[in-house]
């Protein structure tokens, strides 16, 4: 039972994927994109992280996809219904991207991997005391570890990034 | 308790990425492009975290990389976004094949 829905999510999220990859309407693409990023957040849950599911919805559900649809609205008009939606190079892109995706498919397909648990079955066995986000707090600003740094480093990045990007959209002066 | 063998959520992950690296090698639009690279960094996302997860189900560290890893993509949605506006103010187009100013 637990299995199958794994399956079923699995199989929504490469579906729309694919949708939002070859659709022609870019807002279409961009909802598809939402319901990838919705059962990736489910997946997410698969694996015992709860903290990052609901990041997932928030970040990417609601604030990427809305950004999306923003600038689709911004430049809205230059897609008409002659134009294509794919360039010239249809065929190498999807040897390049299918030889990829064979490649990394049988390297995993021949690997044996060192696993110590499986996380389920370690969480069935587990007491609900011990949160996810509480012990992520302290793993993320304990000095000791090193993560503090870049956990500074990393709102200064998110900071510039936004600034940097008010500083290219906006008209120019002159 | 039957589960979920590492490999099905690895080749989730795969599939994810090539599906999202063909979107960017072929999309004319650069908001498409941009969506490609959003579904290739959730595939490296679920990587992570089931390597950490299977490894160790307690273990942090991958939960970190993948906080960083949203905070950058994030960040590099807002100014790829800045950026495409940019061109299509200059350009009256959002496509990347069009906007070669820069090729020699």
């Amino acid at each position: 039972m637990a299995n199958t829905l794994f399956y079923v999510v699995a199989g929504i999220i490469v579906a729309s994927a694919l949708m939002a990859m070859t659709l022609r309407n870019l807002f279409h693409c961009a909802l598809f994109l939402a319901l990838t990023m919705f059962g990736i957040s489910g997946i997410f849950l698969y694996l015992n992280s709860e903290f990052i599911a609901a990041v997932q919805v928030l970040i990417y559900v609601g604030a990427v996809t809305v950004l999306l649809i923003f600038g689709i609205m911004l430049t809205r008009n230059v897609m008409d219904e002659k134009t294509r939606v794919m360039n010239n190079q249809v065929f190498l892109a999807l040897v390049t991207a299918g030889v990829i995706t064979v490649i990394v498919f049988a390297a995993v397909h021949q690997s044996t991997f060192q696993l110590n648990d499986h996380p389920l079955a370690a969480a069935a066995s587990i007491a609900p005391d011990h949160t996810d986000v509480y012990s992520l707090g302290i793993e993320l600003i304990r000095p000791e570890k090193g993560f503090a740094f870049a956990f500074e480093f990393v709102s200064v990045l998110l900071l510039s990034a936004l600034v940097g990007a008010i500083v290219v959209a906006r008209k120019d002066p002159s | 308790m039957n589960t979920v063998p590492i490999v099905h959520f690895l080749y989730l992950s795969i599939m994810l990425f090539g599906i999202g690296l063909f979107g960017v090698l072929v999309r004319k639009n650069a908001i498409s492009v941009l969506m490609g690279v959003e579904l290739m960094l959730n595939a490296v996302n679920i990587n992570f975290l089931t390597f950490a997860k299977y490894w160790n189900w307690s273990s942090l560290t991958g939960t970190v990389f993948v906080v960083f890893v949203i905070t950058i993509a994030a960040a590099e949605a807002a100014v790829a976004l800045a950026i495409v506006i940019s061109i299509y103010r200059s350009l009256r187009s959002a496509n990347v094949d069009e906007a070669h100013y820069l090729k020699g």
